[in-house]
C-alpha cells in the first residue's frame, strides 16, 4: 500500500507560504495532516502593494474567505484593469480591462471585427467604450454587478488591489485558526535520505528540526530548497525583460482610490500606482545599465502624488523561470519558482495555480515522477504564456526617446510572440490557445493600445450593411453606457459595505 | 490595395462538401463572396452509416437545419452512446455515453469521489454514475435540459446517402452553385492552385479552394509539402467492410463495438436497417475470412453485397497550403471507430469561418490552421489509439501487439496521470474531454492509484450521500426520457413532406 503524504513543511511566510498554508489548511485540514510554516522575520518580505487579475476569486472561493471581510481587513480596493500611461509614445495612454469586448453580433464573428470595420469607416477609435469595465474605470465607478439572467449582459469583472503585507497576516490568522503552526527561525540545514535524495527535514538556527513528508518552497528569489538543494537551475529571459530592479515607497492617499491600477511608462523602465484604501503603492521598475538606484529613487520621490510614507525600497531581481518548480519532495511556490515584473499583476497568479496544481497532483510520499514531470511542463506553458504578454508590452511601441526603449524596441523576441504579432498585425487574429490565462480583449488591448493596428479583419464582417453596422456598434456602446449608468462610485461602493477599520488602517 | 478573396470552390463529395458549401453559405456568402460546390463522384455505399456525436446539432442549429428532417428522411437514430463489448477476456463491456455537463467546478469532479469510493469498497460500476450510459442501457433518449450537474445529450445514427442528399438539398436551395464533374488536371503554380481543369474541358479558378473529397484528396494531395504521414503504427487496421442488416426492434440507444480477433465490428441501428462494420488488418486475416465470420460476429444475418475498401490512418503535414484548405478526411482520417467522422468535418470548418482569409494573395493563417487541426487530430488518434493500447485480449498477437507497442507520448502523459492520480491532462482542441477520456480508461480497466487529497475533506457519511444521490437523481432523470422508438414516433414530419415536394 502507497504511503500517503501527511506532514507537509512550508519554508518561507510571505504571500506566497500563507497562501499555500492557508490552502492546505482549507483543504487538508489539520486532523489527518500537520501543515508547518517555519519563517524567519529576519528576513523581509518582498510584500508591498499588490494588484491582481479576476481568477483570486478561485482562490478565495476555495477558502471561503467573506469577500467584504477580506477586502476590509486588507485595506482592499477594487481593481477593473489597469491604465497604460506614455507606453506606446509620450502623451499616449490605454486601458486594458478585464471583461468582454463589446458584445456578439448575431450570425457573426467576434466583435472585434466589426468595431475594426466601423474605425476603419470613421468610427471612434478608442475601444474602450466598448467594454464596460474600462467605461466604469475611467469615471471612477464600481460595484458588484453579477451577468444579467438574459445572458444579455456579463458580470462585471474586476479583482483587487491589496497591501500583501495585511493580505498575508490576514491568511496567516486563517490558517492558524485551522491547526497550521507556525516556527519562527531561520532555516541552517537541510537533511536528505542518503539513498532517495528527499528531503527529510529543515533544521533551525536554534538548533529545532522540523521534519515532513513534503516541502514547499516559498523561500523566495534565492529558492533555498529547489536551488540550494535541488540546484534545480534557472531560464535567465533578462534579454527578453532587461528590468532587474525595483524601488517601491508607499504615499499618502491624496484622493478617492481609482478601481484601477496605473502604469507610466519611464524613461528606463516603468513607474506602478496602486490605490489602496488608506495609502498608495508606488514603485519603479528599471534595469540597472539604464539608471542606477539612487536615481530612480530620486525620480520616484520626485513623481508621487502624495507625501511619502516611508524610505524608498530597493528589490533586487532577474527576470526568467526555474526549470524545474517541482523537483522530488519539493515544490516551488512563488519567487522562488521564478520571476516576472509585475506589469499584468500575475505574481499571485503564478503561486495560485502553483498550489492549486498541487492539489490536482497530489502526490504519495514516493512522488510519482509522472506527476512531476506534467506539473513542471503545464507550468512551463503558463510562464510562456505570461512572458510573451509581457514582452508584448515593450516591444510593440513607438518610443525611442531613451537608450533602454530604443533595446526595448529592436531586441528579438521568442518566435510564439512573434508569429502571434504578425497574425494580428495581419487581422487583429489573437485567438492562439485557448486555454491562455491572457484571452483575446486582454491582448487586443494591449497591441491596439501599444500601436499595433491590424491591417484588416475578418471578411464576414462585412456582411453587414453600413446602417446595420453603424446600429449594432450604436446599440452597444448605448448598451454598455447604461449598465456603467447605474454603479455608484468606486469610494462609495467601498463605503457602504468593506471600508477598513481604522485599527486596520493603522496597522 | 490588395486583393479580397471573392470565390470560393469546394471540390469534393458527400456530407463533408454539403457540410463546407452550407456553412459558406451562411456566413460569408452575406459579405459577397460567391461559393460554388464542384461535385465528384460520391465515395459512399448504400450500406454506409455516419455515426456522429451530439455536437453535431450546434452544426445543425448553425446552417439552420430542422433536425426533425433527420428523423424523418435520414433514418436517424440518435443514440447516448457507444457500447464496447469483448475488449477485455474478463470484464463486462461498457457503454461510453456522450454526457455533456460541464467540467467541475476546481477540478474536482464527482470521478473522484468514485475513485475513493472504489478503494472503499464501492462496487457500483462507474457507468452507473453516468446518465447517458444509464439512458443508452435503458433503450432512452437523453433530451432533457440538464440537471445541476449531469447532462447527457444524444449522437446520431444516419444514412449518409440520405444525409449527403438533404444537406445537398438545403444548400442548393440556399443558392449555391454546382457542377458535377470529375477532375481532369490541376495547375499548380508555386503553393498556389490555379486552375482545375474539369472532364468537359472547363477551367475552373478561385481565390480559395476547399478539399472536401475525403481521403483521395483531389486537390490537397497534388500540394507542396502536404504529404500523408502514417499513423499506421499506432492504429494497425487498413481495411474496412461495411454491410447492411436488418433493423432492429426495438431500437437500442447505442451502437455496439466489439472486438474480434483481427479488429473490430460495429453494429449502427438505423430505421429499418442496421449498418454493420468490420475494420480489420490486412496482415492478419483477408476479406473473405471476415465476410464468412461476420455474421458470427455481428450476430445477424448480412443482407445484401458488402463493400471493403481501403482505411487510411494518416494526417497530411499540411492542411492548408496556398490557396488549397482540406476540411475533415482530406486532412486526416482515422478509423470510425469513435464516431468523429463528421465532427472533425464540423471542426475544420469552424476553424476556417474563424480563420477566413482576408487577403486572396497571402495566407498568414494557414500556419494557425495547420496547428490547431494537427493538434485536434492527436488527440482523436490519441484516444482511439487507447482503445488498442487497453485491450485485455491475451495471448492474440494482433491484440498483445497492440498492448504491449508503445504509445504516443502524448497518450502516454494521459495514461500515466489517469493511472496515478484519476486526472486527464487536456490540451487545446480536444474533441472528448476529460469526462469521455475518464469512461474509456476505466471502462477499459485502467484504476487509478489514487485521487485528489480535497476528497477527504469530505465526512463519510456526505460522501455516501453524494453517492447514493446521484444514482437516485440519474435513475429518476432516466424514467423521464422517452424510449428510442416513441422518441422518432413523435417526430414532426410536416418539413420532410416539403423537402420532399421541392425535390
Amino acid at each position: 500500500m502507497m504511503q500517503q503524504v501527511k506532514d507537509i513543511v512550508v519554508v518561507g511566510g510571505g504571500t506566497a507560504g500563507w497562501m499555500a498554508a492557508a490552502a492546505l489548511a482549507k483543504v487538508l485540514g489539520t486532523q489527518a495532516h500537520t501543515i508547518t510554516l517555519v519563517e524567519s522575520e529576519e528576513i523581509g518580505t518582498v510584500g508591498v502593494g499588490e494588484a491582481t487579475i479576476p481568477p483570486i476569486m478561485q482562490y478565495n472561493n476555495l477558502l471561503g474567505i467573506d469577500e467584504d471581510e477580506f477586502v476590509r481587513e486588507t485595506n482592499a480596493t477594487f481593481k477593473l484593469g489597469i491604465e497604460f500611461i506614455d507606453w506606446r509614445n509620450k502623451g499616449s495612454s490605454y486601458f486594458h480591462p478585464f471583461g468582454v469586448f463589446g458584445a456578439n453580433i448575431k450570425g457573426g464573428v467576434g466583435f472585434m471585427n466589426y468595431w475594426l470595420r466601423w474605425v476603419q469607416s470613421g468610427g471612434d477609435p478608442d475601444y474602450r467604450h466598448f467594454i464596460a469595465e474600462g467605461v466604469a474605470a475611467g469615471e471612477g465607478r464600481f460595484a458588484r454587478v453579477p451577468a444579467s439572467p438574459d445572458g444579455q449582459s456579463p458580470r462585471l469583472n474586476y479583482a483587487y488591489q491589496f497591501d500583501a503585507a495585511t493580505y498575508a497576516a490576514y491568511l496567516r490568522r486563517y490558517a492558524e485558526r485551522r491547526g497550521a503552526v507556525r516556527h519562527e527561525g531561520r532555516v541552517v540545514d537541510v537533511e536528505q535520505n542518503s539513498e532517495t535524495g528527499y528531503i527529510e527535514a529543515v533544521k533551525l538556527a536554534d538548533g529545532r528540526r522540523v521534519s515532513g513528508d513534503f516541502f514547499i518552497d516559498c523561500s523566495g528569489f534565492r529558492g533555498l530548497l529547489i536551488e540550494g538543494v535541488f540546484k534545480a537551475g534557472f531560464d535567465d529571459w533578462s534579454h527578453w525583460l532587461p528590468n532587474n530592479r525595483a524601488v517601491a515607497v508607499p504615499c499618502e492617499r491624496v484622493e478617492d482610490p481609482t478601481p484601477f491600477t496605473r502604469s507610466t511608462a519611464r524613461e528606463s523602465g516603468w513607474q506602478w500606482r496602486i490605490p489602496l484604501q488608506h495609502r498608495t503603492g508606488n514603485g519603479y521598475v528599471f534595469c540597472d545599465s539604464y539608471l542606477s538606484e539612487d536615481e530612480a529613487s530620486r525620480l520616484l520621490l520626485e513623481r508621487l502624488d502624495g507625501k511619502a510614507l516611508a524610505d524608498p525600497k530597493i528589490l533586487r531581481f532577474t527576470a526568467g523561470k526555474r526549470r524545474l518548480g517541482w523537483v522530488k519532495n519539493c515544490l516551488a511556490v512563488g519567487l522562488s519558482s521564478g520571476f516576472l515584473e509585475p506589469l499584468e499583476s500575475t505574481s499571485i497568479h503564478l503561486i495560485q495555480i502553483a498550489i492549486m496544481k498541487l492539489f490536482e497532483f497530489f502526490p504519495q510520499r514516493d512522488v510519482n515522477p509522472v506527476l512531476i514531470d506534467l506539473y513542471n511542463r503545464e507550468m512551463d506553458v503558463l510562464y510562456d504564456h505570461v512572458r510573451d504578454f509581457i514582452i508584448g508590452h515593450y516591444k510593440v511601441t513607438d518610443r525611442d526617446d531613451t537608450p533602454y526603449w530604443q533595446y526595448c524596441r529592436n531586441m528579438t523576441i521568442p518566435d510564439s510572440l512573434r508569429a502571434k504579432l504578425e497574425l494580428f498585425s495581419d487581422r487583429g487574429e489573437t485567438r492562439w490557445m485557448p486555454s491562455d490565462l491572457f484571452g483575446e480583449t486582454s491582448w487586443f488591448a494591449v497591441l491596439y493600445g501599444q500601436g499595433l493596428i491590424p491591417r484588416s479583419y475578418h471578411p464576414v464582417a462585412n456582411a453587414l450593411s453600413e446602417d446595420e453596422l453603424q446600429l449594432a456598434v450604436a446599440g452597444i456602446r448605448t448598451a454598455i453606457r447604461r449598465r456603467v449608468d447605474t454603479l455608484p462610485s468606486h469610494a462609495d461602493f467601498i463605503e457602504s459595505c468593506c471600508a477598513a477599520r481604522p485599527a486596520a488602517t493603522a496597522a | 490595395m490588395t486583393r479580397r478573396v471573392q470565390q470560393v470552390v469546394v471540390v469534393g463529395a458527400d456530407a463533408p462538401a454539403w457540410m463546407a458549401a452550407a456553412a459558406l453559405l451562411r456566413s460569408v456568402s452575406g459579405a459577397g463572396i460567391r461559393v460554388r460546390v464542384i461535385e465528384l463522384p460520391t465515395l459512399l455505399h448504400p450500406a454506409d452509416a455516419y455515426s456522429a456525436l451530439p455536437e453535431l446539432a450546434g452544426f445543425h442549429h448553425r446552417i439552420g437545419l430542422d433536425e426533425d428532417l433527420l428523423f424523418s428522411l435520414c433514418k436517424a437514430v440518435p443514440v447516448a452512446g457507444r457500447r464496447f463489448s469483448n475488449w477485455s477476456g474478463a470484464t463486462p463491456p461498457f457503454i461510453h455515453g456522450y454526457d455533456r455537463a460541464p467540467p467541475p467546478a476546481a477540478g474536482l469532479g464527482f470521478t473522484q469521489l468514485w475513485i475513493k469510493g472504489r478503494q472503499r469498497g464501492l462496487r457500483t460500476d462507474f457507468e452507473n454514475f453516468s446518465l447517458a450510459s444509464v439512458a443508452a442501457k435503458a433503450g432512452r433518449v437523453p433530451a432533457a435540459p440538464k440537471v445541476a450537474d449531469l447532462h447527457a445529450a444524444f449522437g446520431y445514427n444516419l444514412d449518409a446517402g440520405a444525409y449527403s442528399a438533404l444537406l445537398r438539398h438545403l444548400t442548393m436551395r440556399g443558392g449555391v452553385e454546382s457542377t458535377a464533374a470529375t477532375i481532369a488536371d490541376v495547375e499548380i503554380e508555386g503553393d498556389r492552385v490555379v486552375t482545375v481543369t474539369l472532364d468537359d474541358g472547363e477551367r475552373v479558378e478561385a481565390d480559395l479552394f476547399v478539399d472536401a473529397s475525403g481521403p483521395r484528396a483531389a486537390l490537397i494531395g497534388r500540394m507542396p509539402g502536404a504529404d500523408l504521414e502514417s499513423w499506421r503504427g499506432w492504429l494497425p487496421c487498413d481495411r474496412v467492410l461495411v454491410a447492411s442488416a436488418r433493423g432492429l426492434k426495438p431500437l437500442p440507444a447505442f451502437s455496439q463495438i466489439s472486438a474480434f480477433r483481427h479488429g473490430w465490428t460495429g453494429l449502427f441501428p438505423l430505421q429499418g436497417r442496421t449498418a454493420v462494420i468490420a475494420a480489420y488488418d490486412s496482415r492478419e486475416t483477408s476479406d473473405q475470412a471476415v465476410l464468412d465470420d461476420l455474421p458470427a460476429l455481428a450476430n445477424m444475418s448480412i443482407a445484401g453485397d458488402a463493400v471493403v475498401s481501403d482505411l487510411s490512418q494518416a494526417i497530411r503535414r499540411r492542411a492548408w497550403v496556398g490557396n488549397c484548405v482540406a476540411i475533415g478526411d482530406s486532412a486526416f482520417s482515422l478509423e470510425p471507430l469513435d464516431g468523429a467522422q463528421l465532427h472533425i468535418v464540423h471542426y475544420c470548418i469552424s476553424q476556417l469561418m474563424t480563420l477566413f482569409p482576408v487577403e486572396a494573395d497571402a495566407f498568414p493563417e494557414a500556419e494557425l490552421y495547420d496547428r490547431i487541426i494537427r493538434r485536434l487530430a492527436v488527440n482523436l488518434r490519441d484516444f482511439q489509439v487507447a482503445h488498442y493500447k487497453l485491450n485485455r485480449r491475451f495471448d492474440m498477437p494482433f491484440w498483445d501487439r497492440c498492448r504491449d507497442a508503445p504509445v504516443p507520448e502524448t497518450l502516454q502523459r494521459k495514461l500515466d496521470l489517469f493511472a496515478a492520480r484519476g486526472r486527464v491532462p487536456l490540451n487545446d482542441d480536444e474533441i472528448f474531454q476529460e469526462q469521455d477520456w475518464e469512461s474509456l480508461f476505466i471502462g477499459h480497466g485502467l484504476m487509478p492509484q489514487s485521487y485528489d487529497p480535497r476528497v477527504d475533506a469530505i465526512p463519510e457519511q456526505e460522501h455516501i450521500a453524494q453517492v447514493q444521490a446521484r444514482l437516485n437523481d440519474i435513475v429518476g432523470l432516466v424514467e423521464g426520457m422517452a424510449p428510442v422508438d416513441d422518441f422518432i414516433a413523435g417526430v414532426n414530419s410536416e418539413q420532410a413532406a416539403d423537402v420532399k415536394a421541392l425535390g
